[in-house]
Order: structure tokens, then sequence, then C-alpha cells
């Protein structure tokens, strides 16, 4: 039993068994590079095609075209190989095919007849002249080690890359010489032209000056440019594909995974900031997906487009550009309305403004002077990422993250004969009432021993609140005539208290201070 | 004598031969085609016939180079079995070009004979 596939050869169908169709596709493909790409190579080439088709036909025996790998052969035999050409041919068009030879290039293609999934590795094997295993193997231990990022490559590809339809396009996937060493030899080769230009000008300006010289300095300047531009081009692309690869890598990991694989590396961006479980501080998770899903687009379709840009400059595949350029801006701002509107909807959470206010009196009626200190730091050794946003911090206890804000102390006149603190916890929220929620939710301690009063540094948000701009201020009422000490830690949550002495905060801890009539002055000792 | 051309290798017969060829064969698709449009087909089987052509890939690079120079040209037409069919004719030129030709293979004939003659 033998596979077989359908073939159309100048107009009529054939049925040829796997090893024939190999065998004949290798011979069409000699051909093709014997006789170059031009349109005179073209049309000698489809007059071949109907000639064997003819004696296929002639040799095929009833109503089935089936073709078998002694009829390829006996075609083969009779046409001859490039060889046999090469002997009966004139020599002028011997030096013909071999210009255009130089001229040729390879282009990526999806292999149809070598695929397992889109046919990516298949045309990639036929680009750089490896056996596609070698790359399957390759993409399967990529996938292993970007998790994933190479699945999205391999679908940019399938997506991008176009598949190999004719024969003309199967020969352009395989047929000539490969990648790095046919890049190499036309860079050398216009390098070569332009060195003739130039002994050109040189010469010409030895015979005549003026108009002649000039034409060949333009010559010159000409092909150098080419050459540049050509190696500018390949190093645009690798460095497009790089950069974009890596980027998508990094955002993709910084989106899913939650920490970047490419932190070391310099010149791509590398948030070290796991982005979803940051954002579940302010949003809700529902929300926090449909937001990152937009923002993976918005920034993901720019990368993309790079990855894009950069392979096809390199690997000069043809695309429906129009189309694909249409679709991502589209996408793109699609996204980008999404998010607005995400956004917007989003801010509606801080619209309203409240706040609670709970008062405490002091008892401590023997007590003249009040010391004020700094609890202890409790979240000191959790805190987990470095980064603050409007005084928002988040620390990991037993496994759960709290979020912390930092409370702000002032000190004013009582109105009457007791010492009293305020701690007013205001927050923001759909509406006011929502908001006075919130600001019910914040938790803040402090702790009296005797005259002293220690006061944690930070508040901390109720469990599975988001932040809404909570704070927390205390306000230590003192009575005239009495006083307070302000330890030196206090520094950290003071901010600038009224004193007489217009002091600075920095200045006012360690010291003494009296509630006067005209304000709080330094205790002299 | 003999043993002499036996000695020549067999590539340098088939090349000297092989540029025999290759100088008269345009002269003689012309020939062939002198008339009568004919398809590739028949051409080659009357060339293949005198044995001017080895292979048939050799006619195609070469009726495509003679239609481009305006010495042939060509018309599609239906061919009972199979696709259709490209007949290839004679332009003005072509006959111009073949008078030239067939005076310049008079002489030449006559050129080698002459030249057997006097060694004879």
């Amino acid at each position: 039993m033998k596979k077989t596939f359908t073939i159309n050869i100048s107009g009529t169908v054939f049925h040829i068994e796997e090893d024939a169709y190999e065998v004949l596709q290798k011979y069409l493909i000699k051909l093709k590079n014997h006789f170059g790409p031009g349109e005179e190579g073209k049309e000698i080439l489809a007059d071949i095609e109907a000639r064997i088709a003819e004696i296929f036909i002639e040799n095929s025996t009833g109503s089935q075209k089936v073709v078998s790998i002694e009829m390829v052969n006996s075609a083969i035999e009779i046409m001859g190989s490039p060889e046999d050409f090469e002997q009966e041919e004139s020599n002028e068009g011997a030096t013909e095919t071999e210009t255009e030879e130089t001229k040729r290039q390879r282009r990526l293609y999806r292999d149809p007849d070598h695929r397992v999934i889109g046919g990516v590795c298949g045309g990639l094997g036929a680009y750089f002249n490896m056996d596609p295993v070698i790359l399957r193997i390759i993409f399967v231990a990529l996938l292993f080690i970007t998790g994933g990022a190479a699945f999205l490559a391999y679908i940019i590809l399938w997506i991008a890359v176009p598949k190999a339809k004719n024969t003309a396009q199967r020969l352009e996937m395989r047929g000539q010489e490969a990648t790095v060493k046919n890049i190499e030899k036309s860079i050398k080769e216009e390098v070569g032209e332009m060195k003739e230009n130039f002994k050109k000008m040189k010469d010409s300006e030895t015979y005549a000056k003026g108009k002649r010289g000039i034409d060949a300095a333009g010559d010159v300047a000409y092909s150098g440019i080419k050459v540049l531009l050509r190696i500018a081009v390949i190093v645009i692309g690798v460095l497009l594909i790089i950069s974009g690869f890596l980027g998508l890598l990094g955002f993709i990991s910084s989106m899913v995974v939650g920490h970047s694989f490419v932190q070391g590396w310099p010149m791509i961006w590398s948030p070290e900031v796991q982005v979803p479980g940051f954002l579940n501080h302010f949003v809700n998770p529902g929300t926090v997906t449909f937001g990152l899903i937009a923002v993976g687009i918005l920034a993901g379709i720019p990368l993309l487009a790079m990855l894009f840009i950069g392979t096809k400059l390199v690997f000069r595949y043809k695309t429906n550009n129009t189309a694909i350029g249409l679709t991502m801006v589209g996408v793109w701002l699609i996204a980008l309305f999404s998010l607005i509107v995400v956004s917007v909807s989003q801010l509606g959470n801080y619209k309203s403004r409240s706040s609670v206010t709970e008062s405490k009196i002091i008892s401590c009626d023997l007590c003249q002077t009040l010391v004020l200190n700094l609890g202890e730091d409790k979240y000191a050794d959790y805190a987990k990422m470095d980064f603050e946003i409007e005084n928002l911090k988040v620390a990991v206890v037993d496994g759960e993250e709290v979020l912390l804000g930092h409370v702000n102390l002032d000190i004013e006149k009582s109105g009457n004969e007791d010492f009293a603190i305020l701690i007013k916890k205001a927050s923001r929220g759909r509406d006011r009432e929502n908001a006075k929620e919130v600001s019910e939710s914040i938790i803040y301690r402090f702790e009296q021993k005797d005259s002293t009063l220690f006061f944690d540094p930070y508040f901390i948000l109720g469990k599975g609140e988001k932040y809404r701009g909570q704070e927390v201020s205390i306000t230590i009422k003192v009575p005239e005539g009495k006083a307070v000490y302000l330890n030196e830690d206090l520094v950290k949550i003071i901010h600038e208290i009224d004193n007489v002495s217009n002091t600075w905060d920095g200045d006012m801890v360690g010291k003494t201070w009296v509630m006067k009539p005209e304000g709080l002055t330094l205790k002299e000792e | 004598m003999n043993n002499k051309s036996e000695k020549i290798p067999k590539m340098k017969i088939e090349n000297a031969k092989a540029q025999m060829r290759k100088g008269v064969l345009e002269y003689c698709i012309l020939l062939v085609l002198d008339g009568k449009p004919l398809y590739a087909s028949d051409i080659i089987s009357g060339l293949k016939e005198a044995k001017m052509i080895v292979v048939e890939g050799t006619l195609y690079p070469l009726l495509t180079r003679l239609k481009n120079t305006g010495f042939l040209t060509y018309r599609w037409e239906e061919s009972t079995q199979g696709p259709p069919r490209k007949y290839y004719e004679l332009t003005d030129s072509g006959r111009k070009f073949l008078g030239e030709l067939e005076e310049s293979w008079g002489e030449l004939v006559e050129a080698v004979a002459k030249v057997r003659l006097k060694k004879a």
C-alpha cells in the first residue's frame, strides 16, 4: 500500500505516490534553481511542467491517473537533468543563469507536507536546511524553559507565516542556498560591486574629469548605501526579534507567573512587580482579570508587531500586511477603549469621602507630662515590596497579605482639663455610606502604659478591603499647663506640629513641650 | 588511428559533439517550424528522430529565448487530450533569420567539404 497525493500539474490533476512525489518535487526544484526566478525561468518551467503532464498522460493506463515512481523517473530521463542542458546550452545562457542565481533568495513558508501542528517547524527546517525534528525538540524544550512564551511565538508564526500552497512557493521554501552564508555572499558581492564602481570612478577621473566622475561617484555612493541598508535591515530585524521576544517573555511572566525571567537583561523592560497581585489591592479580582487582558493586549500588540516586523525583515516572508496591520490596530484600540471604560468605572469607587472619629480621654489625672512613643514596628520584617503609593504598604503575615498605611500625628490644645486622643479614620468610596463603612473597617491600635503612649506606626486596612485612599490621623489634645514629651522615634509619624517657636518636626523630638495659652512651647529645663 | 581514438576520453567526444549540436540546434528548430506551426512535442519528436537533441529539457529554454528575441511567436490551442498546447510559429524576422542561417550553413558545409577535399 502506498500513500498518494493529489497534485495539479499544468491544469491536469494526478494522483501521485508519495515516493514519486518526493522525487518529482526535488527535480522541479533543481530545474527552478537552474533556470532562475525571472520571467523567462518561470515560463520555461511552466513549459516543462506541461510536457511532464503530457508524458504522464501518455504513460498512464486506464482512466486513473496514478503516477508511480517509475513514471517520474522515465519522465526525468526524457526531460534530462540541468547538468545535461548545461552541456548543450550556449555559453551566454550559462552566464545568464549564473547572475540570476546570486539574486535568488529563500523565503520562509509553513510546510504543509511536513507538519505536526501548523507546519511552522517544518517550514523553519526547510529554511535553515535542518531536520524539522530537531527544531521540534528545541521548541518543546523552549516551551518548558520559557513557560509558554514559546507557544505564543509559535502561534504568531502560525498566523503570520503563509503556507506554501503552490509549487513555486514550495520551491521558494527550500530550493536555495541557506541563510547566513547567503546573506554574507550577497553582501560580499555588493561590496565587490562597490569596489568596482570606485575603481571605475578613479579611472574615469584620469580620462575625463567632470560629469562622468560625478555619475560614477553617485554609483559608488549608491552601492555603498545599498550594502549598509541591507546590513542595517538585518541587524534591525534581529534586534526587533530579540527585544520583541524578550519583552513578551518578561511581560507574560510578570502578568502570569509573578516574576520576570529576564530581570538580568539590561535592554528590556522587566517589571519586578507581580501585576495581578498588586492590582488586587485596588480593584476586585474580576475587574483585575478583565483589565489585565486589556493591558496585555495594549502592551502585547506593539511587542507582537516588533516580533512580526523583525521576522519579516530577516526571513522575508510574504503576508497580507494591510489585514494584519488593521487587525492589530483594531484590537489595540478596542483594548484601549475597554481599559478607559474600566478605569472610569473604577474611579467611581473613589468619588465620595467620609470619616469616623473616635476619641478617648486619657485617664491620668496625676500626670503632668504625657510621654508619646512609637510602638514596635511589627511589620518591619514582613514588608513584601518596597513600593509606596499614597502611603500604602503591603506585608505578608502568615501567608496573608496585609495592607498598611502610615499614620499622621498632630498635637492640639485641649478644650478641657483632660488629655484626649482623637483618631480620625477617613476613606473614599462609591458614596458617603460606602466611604464611612470602609473608614470604620480600618484598624488602628495604640497602647497606654501609665503615662506613656505607644502608637503603632501603621494602620491596617480591614480584611478584604481595597485601597480607597484610607487615612488615619491622630490628634493629641493637651490641656493648658500640661506637657508632652516626644520620643525620638516619633519623628516617623509627626507632621508639622504647630508650636510657638516654629520648630521643625525633626527638632521637636527628644524634648518636652508645654501647652501654653499661646500654643505649644518648648519646656525650659 | 583506431588505438588513438580509443584513448580520447569519452567526455571529450561528448563535449565536442554537444558543441557542434549546440551551434546548429537553433537553426534546426527554426527549420522544423518553417511552414507550419507546431507544438513542443512535435518539434521534439522531429529533432529526436534526427538525434539533434538527447534530452527534451534542452529545447524549452531555447524556444523561450527564440520567442523572446522575436523570432518565434506562439498561440494556445485546445487539445482533446490533456491541457491546452502552445503552438509555436515563425515570425517574419524569424523567417529572415532562418534565411541567413541557411545561407551560412550552406557556406559552412561547403567550407568543410573543401577542406576535406584538399586533404584527400
